[in-house]
């Protein structure tokens, strides 16, 4: 009875601040979008570093390359596409969600089911 | 000389360990006699680590592994710290370790004779695995073939006192799980009482917190090192450490669930392998080069080969044995809807996804190179967007679960928790109101001070008061976890509400970060010993008397030829000045100023989660 308590408060608590985000997320300017998609890209001549983090002459290029396409209103996804195109999936932080990566993204999810099945298996036979 | 003396001690000691390894075969010996070997032996190996430590504090360029990695003029720290910084060298550190251990472990008393022998033989099996691995292919002893008397130098960016001391401590976590892995498997052959998971739960409780310590340094190394601003990338390096680390830390809390339930000592064994199986593999895949990074020296396939194979070795017969030699039937475990025993092993399944997610991530790009000859990444997106959501519950449950009652579903003073899980959730709501919102942000603040809140009222409400060292014994998962607390909250500051501030300026210029004035000094270069450096000299908020120097720029290291980049850090108890100089254009000077909230509370998390581990040693 408690714990039903406590869980119906998290949900509120969680839609609550789901409503706040979606509200604040259509404020952003360029320069924070800019941040946030340079930060999923990789620093081609540097090791393991992001652009966004990066000074090498290569990240500055596509800072400008970046900040010009978002401010002529491409999106996101076509960036990154553009991006992959030119330079290979390899610039790609964030792996695409495509045939060959289905098993990357969908195994940690997979395995939380199976998680959560054998718990809940494990609790049932107790009580019976 | 030294040499010579290193190397034959070396073998020396990989045959004693072979000599003992045989005996339980062939010439059984008493344990008396048995301890007096496996201590000889570790000295063996300790006097070869330490001859090459004097051959590279005294410049003994004969020898091939001191030519191509010291240099005369290097500070004395670092000729020290340069027997490791190398591959030979660390793997003999890796030897040294493994021996250092098993001459602990043999002083070890309330366990069976037979057990404690076999495990010694086991870590013995191990040293000749290593040591073979060592004289084969990693020879730190060669002697060099022409006669010279200057070395290539050190690496400048292992030139550091935070890198010096932070490849033992990890290791001394990495290989602290052999003695781990070696209990689990004396314990599945011997199938014997249940004494051996207390022994067990000491060692992994004292390599775990070295391991703590050893990811710590070398993040905190990254933090100011790499002058990125961060500390850390989700780097394949920085990914290997912590999958061993996360697993131990579920061997830990299961470790604490051994009340001779079958059921749980089968996991635990497997736990076990499973640590130590990281370990190597971590090794192999640093070693091999096949990941580029800081660590990889210089690249060598037929290493790579030798680890993979001592990795198929170690995993396969540690799960070999696991298989055939299964623990007897099983328990049911008394899991009920909400008790200490159901949140442990939801916790430990959590953290086994959250190890196997990170493992996928680091080796997918290879499986994919392999497969597909394509390059592709699985960055910092990847890991926070799937590892990050999966810890959560287990975050949430972590906060309440040391005070769970192993028996019943009952909560103790509910309501106390409700009402304040409700009144921290306003607060945090309001004060991200009038911060900028960030959905990660308010989560991560509301997890951490969750997490410390709920640890506070409990200690409170269910122990009494005291000054005592039994008291912080009792509390001590309730202080494990504040400190978990702390580090959430200095990690979701210092991440996501980070801020950057560009400028370019010339010499004298004032500038203006968070209302407090900045002068920009001047620009100096100097001549050290090993290294030329360039420092840009601050002050901070100049109106006051006590203004504060900071110096950022960059060293040179002529030996090696190489660019280093030294941020200036202003430490303030709520946040840092991390200032960048960057290049020089026009007569001015880019300089970068990022201003990381709260980054202190990481390092005093991780302080507090290292002193619980230590006082949990101590405690049966």
């Amino acid at each position: 009875m408690k714990s039903s308590h406590f869980f119906r408060i998290l949900h509120i608590t969680i839609l609550g601040f789901m409503f706040f985000t979606f509200k604040i997320y259509a404020l952003e300017t360029i320069d924070e979008r800019v941040k946030k998609l340079t930060l999923e890209l990789r620093c081609m001549t540097c090791q393991n570093q992001s652009i966004y983090d990066s000074d090498a002459e290569f990240s500055n290029d596509i800072k400008k390359i970046v900040k010009q396409k978002l401010q002529e209103g491409e999106s996101e996804k076509d960036i990154k596409k553009f991006l992959a195109e030119r330079y290979g999936e390899y610039i790609l932080f964030r792996p695409l969600m495509n045939y060959n990566n289905i098993f990357l993204w969908s195994f940690p999810f997979i395995l939380l089911i199976i998680g959560l099945f054998f718990v809940l298996i494990k609790t049932k036979t107790k009580k019976a | 000389m030294s040499s010579l003396v290193g190397f034959l001690s070396l073998v020396f000691a990989i045959g004693i360990n072979f000599y003992l390894f045989l005996s339980r075969y062939i010439f059984k010996f008493q344990k008396q006699k048995f301890n007096l070997f496996i201590r000889f032996s570790s000295l063996l190996t300790l006097l070869s680590f330490f001859s090459l430590m004097y051959a590279y504090v005294v410049s003994d360029f004969s020898n091939y592994n001191v030519f191509q990695n010291s240099h005369s003029n290097k500070p004395l720290i670092y000729k020290i710290s340069g027997t490791w910084g190398n591959h030979e060298g660390s793997m003999l550190l890796w030897l040294s370790i493994l021996s250092i251990f098993s001459f602990f472990f043999s002083f070890t008393k309330n366990i069976e004779d037979d057990f404690q022998k076999l495990t010694l033989i086991i870590q013995a099996f191990l040293h000749i695995l290593f040591g073979l691995f060592i004289v084969f292919t990693s020879n730190p002893f060669l002697v060099n073939s022409i006669l010279i008397n200057e070395g290539l130098g050190l690496n400048p960016i292992l030139q550091d006192p935070g890198l010096a001391v932070h490849p033992p401590v990890l290791y001394a976590g990495y290989v602290g799980y052999s003695i781990v892995f070696s209990i689990a498997i004396a314990g599945l052959f011997q199938n014997t009482d249940n004494e051996w998971l207390y022994v067990a739960k000491k060692w992994s409780l004292i390599s775990w917190t070295f391991l703590t310590g050893g990811i710590a340094l070398g993040s905190y190394w990254a933090y100011y090192e790499l002058g990125w601003g961060g500390w850390w990338f989700w780097d394949p390096v920085e990914n290997i450490s912590l999958m061993p680390w996360i697993a131990g830390l579920a061997l830990v809390h299961s470790l604490m669930m051994v009340r001779g339930e079958q059921a749980i000592k089968k996991w635990i064994v497997f736990l076990s392998i499973l640590c130590f199986s990281l370990s190597v593999f971590g090794t192999f895949l640093v070693r091999s080069g096949i990941l580029t990074s800081v660590h990889s020296f210089a690249a060598d396939a037929s290493r790579g080969i030798f680890i993979l194979l001592i990795f198929f070795i170690v995993t396969g017969f540690g799960f070999l044995v696991f298989l055939l030699k299964e623990p007897k039937k099983s328990n049911t475990l008394n899991l009920l809807f909400i008790n200490k025993v159901s949140a442990l092993v939801i916790n430990n399944i959590l953290m086994i996804i959250a190890t196997l997610t990170i493992l996928l991530g680091t080796i997918y790009p290879i499986i994919i190179e392999v497969l597909y000859n394509k390059r592709i990444s699985v960055g910092g997106p990847y890991f926070n967007s799937t590892v990050i959501p999966i810890m959560i519950p287990g975050f949430l449950l972590m906060s309440i679960a040391p005070i769970l009652s192993w028996q019943t579903n009952k909560i103790n003073n509910s309501k106390k928790y409700v009402l304040a899980f409700i009144i921290l959730s306003v607060l945090v709501l309001i004060q991200s109101y009038f911060l900028d919102f960030n959905t990660w942000g308010f989560v991560g603040l509301l997890l951490g001070f969750w997490i410390i809140l709920a640890s506070i009222i409990a200690i409170f409400s269910s122990y009494k008061i005291k000054i005592n060292i039994k008291f912080f014994k009792i509390i001590n998962p309730h202080v494990a976890h504040i400190g978990v607390g702390i580090a959430i909250v200095g990690i979701t500051c210092s991440s996501v509400f980070q801020n950057e501030l560009d400028f370019n300026l010339s010499e004298g210029d004032k500038f203006n970060i968070n209302g407090k004035t900045v002068l920009f000094e001047k620009i100096e270069t100097t001549n050290q010993i090993n290294f030329q450096s360039l420092r840009g000299k601050f002050l901070f908020d100049i109106e006051k008397n006590q203004s504060k120097e900071i110096e950022a720029g960059k060293n040179y290291y002529p030996v090696s030829k190489m660019i280093t980049s030294e941020a200036g850090i202003l430490h303030q108890w709520n946040k840092d000045i991390y200032f960048i100089l960057g290049d020089q254009k026009n007569n001015e000077w880019f300089v970068k100023v990022l201003i990381n909230p709260f980054v202190s509370f990481i390092w005093l998390g991780v302080i507090i989660m290292i002193y619980s581990g230590l006082i949990a040693v101590t405690r049966r």
